[in-house]
């Protein structure tokens, strides 16, 4: 599904070079729940956005879906994003001047759809985080946990075949974690959605199928 | 994504509050300008009416002796004998004060058919006035010995006060006014005279012949001179005018001096004016740049988003530019309404033509305005890196 190969991420100010991401190859399977672990600052979330196509690697060639992602233009690539992936961030990154349902519509907005189209997807994805009742709250009338589910709702609202999740308990108690938690496995588990976890939390990584353990920008497991 | 720009906005209104101010108000201003400028231009693409050019007036105060009627007639007369027999006059005509160009005012009003016509301006002039002026007869004629006895009072009124009062119809030969005493019989109607300068509107206008009664309060004489009049028959003039008119002050003015003067009393305050709206407009696109620019700033995390779930660098910005012409729409909903009531409400007696075109202009000059500053700064957010905003959120 994707496949990394030697992929490197330099970050270069006029007197600085620091090696974010060192040579790392990875092939994440169809179906897979894979989670990734390290201490900070050791590239885990560089890795992530490098697999997302929010960035660019210095070196090393990406396949999503055996597309060599490395020549697409910038539209290209916000089509292949807007189809193919799914966003989950630590802070949710929800527009707070907005409800719940028209935060989970927006990736249905880049694609051609009908505002009844829109409005069904988005309930069916809040049905399933189990928030159908809370369509017309702004995210600040939510708790925490509340706003990731909806961020969960955004990620799945477009059907991806992959998610990238970047911390997505890290700003949660742990009961409210391990809701998330739950719902990403069954997103695994009943709709074969590929996952890529960041996480800090050994427990939360123990329940994906596979850890990657990351350590100065290289892979140590 | 309109609907969904729409109830963001919405939304965030108080956070907009301040942008949507300050297009209300340079769309105010802008309108004002551009009201003023299409009223001018209007006004100054209509014909003049007149030929100013090679024609002098000499003013003298009227503080003559002779209390005579016909000794008096019998003075003008001379005098208007010895001007024109100097070589460089081609013609000459006395008038009231308030010929074209001069600083001074007659108006008047009257009622006819049950309507009032109010501001009229009125001149007295002789048989020869057309002539040195070169008028233009839209219909009729001008005063000739004819008109030296009649039942009604003749008069030529321009084609204003025709439409006003005839519209499409002929005027000559009606009568107006509503006293019986003092009806007065349309001779001719005459192409309108920008008296005001070339900047202003002509108005109303009535022209009677001076009588044997009206003599004594005539003070000015229209001279048309030829090309090759110049300073030194000028000076010739005078000693002719001082020997003819004595114990009087007399005064030459060529018309094209006063013309200019006319058009320098609306250019000079309306150049100010303008400028003065410049540096506003000039500060409100600043304004809204700044506006914009801190909105980019704030949103990065929003952009860094949009850009995640789908969004290319283009829609990104193609959304930006959008929203500010959708705040400015709604800036201008609320201006149009404030603005439409000046001709529905013929403010300041202008023609409603010049606050629509100038409601139009307006509006396309901020629409223009806003696109143009919200341009880069949206050009900037499409530029922003999505992983960099959204970790730095």
């Amino acid at each position: 599904m994707i496949r990394l190969q030697n992929i490197e991420k330099v970050y270069r100010t006029d007197t600085v070079e620091t090696l974010a991401v060192n040579g790392i190859s990875l092939d994440v399977a169809k179906g897979e729940f894979l989670s990734i672990m390290g201490p900070s600052g050791c590239g885990k979330s560089t890795l992530l956005n490098i697999m997302g196509l929010l960035d660019e690697p210095s070196k090393g060639i990406i396949r999503i879906d055996d597309q060599d992602v490395s020549k697409f233009s910038d539209q290209q690539l916000a089509k292949f994003r807007n189809k193919k992936l799914g966003f989950i961030f630590q802070s949710y990154h929800l527009i707070n001047d907005l409800q719940v349902i028209d935060n989970v519509e927006l990736p249905l907005l880049y694609r051609a759809s009908s505002a009844k189209e829109r409005k069904d997807l988005a309930t069916e994805a809040l049905e399933k985080v189990g928030l159908s009742n809370r369509l017309r709250h702004f995210p600040n009338q939510l708790s925490g946990g509340q706003r990731q589910r909806v961020a969960i709702a955004r990620a799945i609202v477009g059907k991806p075949q992959i998610i990238l999740a970047d911390e997505p308990t890290g700003n949660l108690d742990s009961a409210m974690g391990n809701e998330i938690m739950e719902i990403l496995i069954n997103l695994n588990k009943n709709d074969g959605t590929t996952i890529i976890m960041v996480t800090h939390d050994e427990n939360m990584a123990h329940k994906t199928h596979r850890l990657v353990r990351l350590f100065d920008g290289s892979q140590v497991v | 994504m309109f609907k969904h720009l729409f109830k963001l906005i919405w939304n965030k209104r108080k956070q907009n509050f301040l942008f949507l101010s300050e297009i209300l108000v340079s769309f105010m201003v802008v309108f004002a300008v551009f009201s003023s400028l299409v009223f001018y231009y209007q006004n100054y693409s209509k014909p003049r009416g007149i030929a100013y050019e090679r024609v002098w007036a000499v003013s003298f105060n009227n503080s003559l002796k002779i209390k005579d009627a016909d000794s008096l007639k019998m003075f003008f007369e001379n005098v208007r004998t010895n001007i024109k027999s100097l070589s460089k006059v081609q013609e000459i005509t006395y008038s009231s004060s308030n010929f074209p160009y001069a600083n001074s005012h007659s108006t008047t009003g009257f009622t006819s058919n049950g309507r009032k016509y109010d501001r009229i301006n009125t001149y007295f002039t002789e048989d020869t006035y057309h002539t040195v002026l070169s008028m233009n007869l839209s219909e009729g004629r001008w005063f000739n010995n004819t008109d030296g006895v009649n039942k009604y009072n003749p008069i030529v009124i321009n084609d204003a006060l025709k439409k006003a009062m005839f519209g499409t119809e002929s005027a000559v030969g009606k009568l107006i006014g509503d006293e019986e005493n003092a009806k007065m019989k349309v001779i001719g109607v005459v192409q309108d005279v920008k008296a005001d300068g070339d900047y202003l509107t002509a108005g109303y206008a009535m022209y009677n012949r001076i009588d044997t009664g009206s003599r004594k309060w005539i003070g000015d004489i229209l001279i048309k001179v030829s090309p090759d009049a110049d300073a030194a028959f000028e000076s010739k003039l005078y000693k002719v005018l001082a020997n003819n008119i004595k114990n009087s002050n007399i005064e030459i003015v060529h018309l094209s001096e006063i013309h200019d003067a006319k058009n320098g009393d609306v250019i000079f305050p309306m150049t100010i004016f303008i400028i003065i709206a410049g540096f506003l407009i000039i500060n409100v696109a600043l304004g809204l740049f700044g506006v914009l620019w801190y909105n980019i700033s704030k949103r990065r995390g929003e952009i860094g988003l949009r850009r995640a779930i789908g969004a290319s660098g283009r829609s990104v910005s193609y959304q930006l530019v959008s929203e500010s012409l959708i705040l400015a729409t709604l800036a201008l909903i609320v201006g149009t309404f404030f603005a439409i009531q000046f001709p529905l409400l013929n403010v300041f007696n202008i023609a409603s033509s010049v606050y629509l075109v100038a409601l139009l202009l307006s509006l396309l000059f901020v629409y223009l305005l806003v696109f143009l500053c919200s341009l880069y700064p949206g050009k900037q957010a499409a530029a922003i890196h999505p992983a960099v905003a959204l970790h730095e959120e």
